[in-house]
């Protein structure tokens, strides 16, 4: 049987990875309290007023751990001890870009083979809608998402590859602005959506989305006031 | 065999039969005999959207025994490979089907053949329902970003689960299994089949290593249908999250179908949405669910309960 949620560790309650980053963990904390809190969509009928109160405190206490190093290294050390863990952490938790030290050891892993970068480019090459939707002088999550699409990638996929989470391309696609991480944190997200479907100049076009995002989001900003 | 994809969910409106006739055009073009079956018994439409007003036969013919096979009931559509069994003037309301009607209709849908088979189920939940569900692992639940509508797939969801459970037990183990579970885990048990699978577990280890391999075999997915753009759109995402992390059940986010007006108007002028706005977000949506779910064509294996 799988665990109930109070028999999860931490990571798993909020479907991190043992080597998240803070900000990491405060996304998926904030992920996660949209999910559990009263009124949220997502749990409607789905739990008893119990059972929510219990599952919010243990997301709490997860949150509160992890966000502390030093709590957090205890909890890791016990981790280790449990065997639920498969490595110790030698550094301290990464700043910038997480680097997978470790893995939780019984992830199950639905491994899909990833498009093969040959055919990625010959798709770019022959498709006149991508060549339209990249020759633009702006580039808009939906833009992005269009070129997946055409290049028949999941977004799964990406966020396999990338590691980024997938409610973030999701967001970033759907350009639901105010959902979107800090802007150092999206560009680099950006990027590595690009590469992955083998669109060059990555750098170029990342920046040309970044100058498309402060345009979209200051006018949907000014929108919404008045 | 064919593949079975039971389609089901939300609440009526949400677009179940809408996004059965997109997704059996769109595995149609790929070139596949496709068949799309109206089980919506007491709300039937599924003609009108896949071309066919008045068909000529219909699923009743063969529970009438008006014809010996179903296969005879199939009519063609104006589309290319795609064909139609109607649940159109149907007297019967699946839900009421006697019991040897039911098994015999479900043994004749597994023999049809056709590359893909698409079952649009409705919204109920009765007994009839859920087997029909059961027919293959591939559910696809609708909803739209409403919780009326997201309440409804997770009583479907649950009540399938406990139709699987039940197929292991008589009726009075069963009967056991739920004051077992409420006995230990409280009244709130009472709907929860995770409750029931723990006492499995401990009760009855057999069953409940052929339940999980079962369970763990099964590949639903969730589609949300008619985003508005100001919903949330990892909505779906999270959804699946709660029913892997909270029901242990495997659920794949297949997409966002986003809402647009152009449907209504397509549906009016009694065409297809897919042909008269292909350049639509939502058009460009349909096809991008459609390749999720035709395309790694992998290996089904059939569920043998009947
Ligand atoms: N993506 C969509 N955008 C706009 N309207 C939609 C969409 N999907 C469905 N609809 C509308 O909802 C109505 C009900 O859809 P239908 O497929 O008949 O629902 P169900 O079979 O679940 O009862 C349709 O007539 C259509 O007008
Ligand atoms: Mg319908």
């Amino acid at each position: 049987m799988r665990k109930s949620f109070a028999e999860l560790n931490y990571y798993e309650m909020l479907d991190i990875r043992p080597d998240a980053a803070a900000f990491e963990i405060r996304q998926a904390y904030d992920a996660a309290l949209q999910i559990y809190q009263p009124g949220s969509l997502v749990s409607h009928s789905f739990f008893t007023d119990a059972e929510r109160r219990e599952i919010l405190s243990l997301v709490e206490k997860a949150y509160r751990t992890l966000i502390q190093d030093q709590l957090r290294k205890a909890y890791d050390d016990e981790l280790v001890r449990r065997g639920e863990l498969d490595a110790v952490r030698e550094t301290a938790p990464a700043v910038k870009k997480p680097v997978g030290i470790f893995s939780i050891s019984r992830g199950r892993g639905r491994q899909p083979a990833g498009p093969n970068p040959e055919s990625l480019k010959n798709r770019i090459l022959q498709s006149a809608r991508i060549r339209e939707l990249t020759g633009r002088p702006a580039l808009s999550g939906e833009d992005l998402k269009q070129i997946r699409e055409e290049l028949d990638v999941t977004l799964e996929e990406i966020s396999q590859a990338t590691k980024i989470r997938q409610d973030h391309l999701i967001n970033i696609e759907e350009d639901c602005f105010a959902r979107l991480p800090a802007a150092v944190f999206l560009k680099g997200f950006v990027k590595s959506y690009l590469k992955y479907l083998c669109l060059k100049p990555a750098e170029e076009l990342a920046a040309r989305y970044m100058e498309t995002f402060a345009r979209l989001s200051q006018s949907q900003r000014a929108e919404e006031n008045k | 065999m064919a593949h079975i994809w039971p389609i089901g969910g939300g609440k009526g409106g949400s677009g179940k039969s809408f996004i059965t006739s997109s997704l059996g055009r769109l595995s149609a073009g790929l070139g596949r005999r496709t068949l799309v079956i109206d089980l919506d018994l007491g709300a039937a439409n599924l003609h009108t959207l896949v071309g066919v007003p008045y068909p000529s036969k219909s699923f009743s013919d063969f529970l009438q025994k008006k014809v010996t096979r179903l296969d005879d009931t199939v009519v063609e559509t104006p589309f290319e490979n795609l064909f139609l069994i109607s649940g159109a003037q149907d007297p019967f309301d699946i839900a009421n089907l006697p019991y040897e009607q039911k098994i015999k209709a479900l043994r004749a849908i597994m023999r049809l053949d056709y590359a893909c088979i698409l079952l649009d189920l409705g919204a109920g939940t009765s007994f009839n329902t859920l087997d029909f569900f059961l027919l293959s692992q591939n559910g696809i639940f609708i909803t739209t970003p409403e919780p009326t509508s997201i309440e409804n797939v997770y009583r479907l969801i649950r009540s399938v689960y406990f139709r699987r459970i039940r197929y292991c037990f008589s009726v009075s183990q069963f009967k056991a299994l739920e004051e077992e579970a409420i006995e230990q885990f409280g009244e709130g048990a009472f709907n929860k089949p995770e409750c029931m699978m723990k006492v499995i577990e401990r009760d009855h280890p057999e069953s409940y290593r052929e339940l999980q391999n079962d369970f763990n075999a099964f590949r639903f997915r969730l589609v949300i249908n008619q985003l508005h753009k100001r919903d949330n759109a990892v909505l779906g995402l999270h959804i699946c999250r709660i029913i892997e992390k909270h029901m242990g059940l495997g659920i794949e986010f297949t997409g966002n179908v986003s809402y647009d007006d152009h449907v209504h108007d397509a549906i009016c002028q009694q065409v297809s949405f897919l042909d008269r706005y292909p350049y639509t977000k939502t058009a460009g949506e349909l096809r991008a669910v459609g390749r999720q779910i035709f395309q790694p064509a992998g290996r089904q294996l059939m569920l043998q309960y009947v």
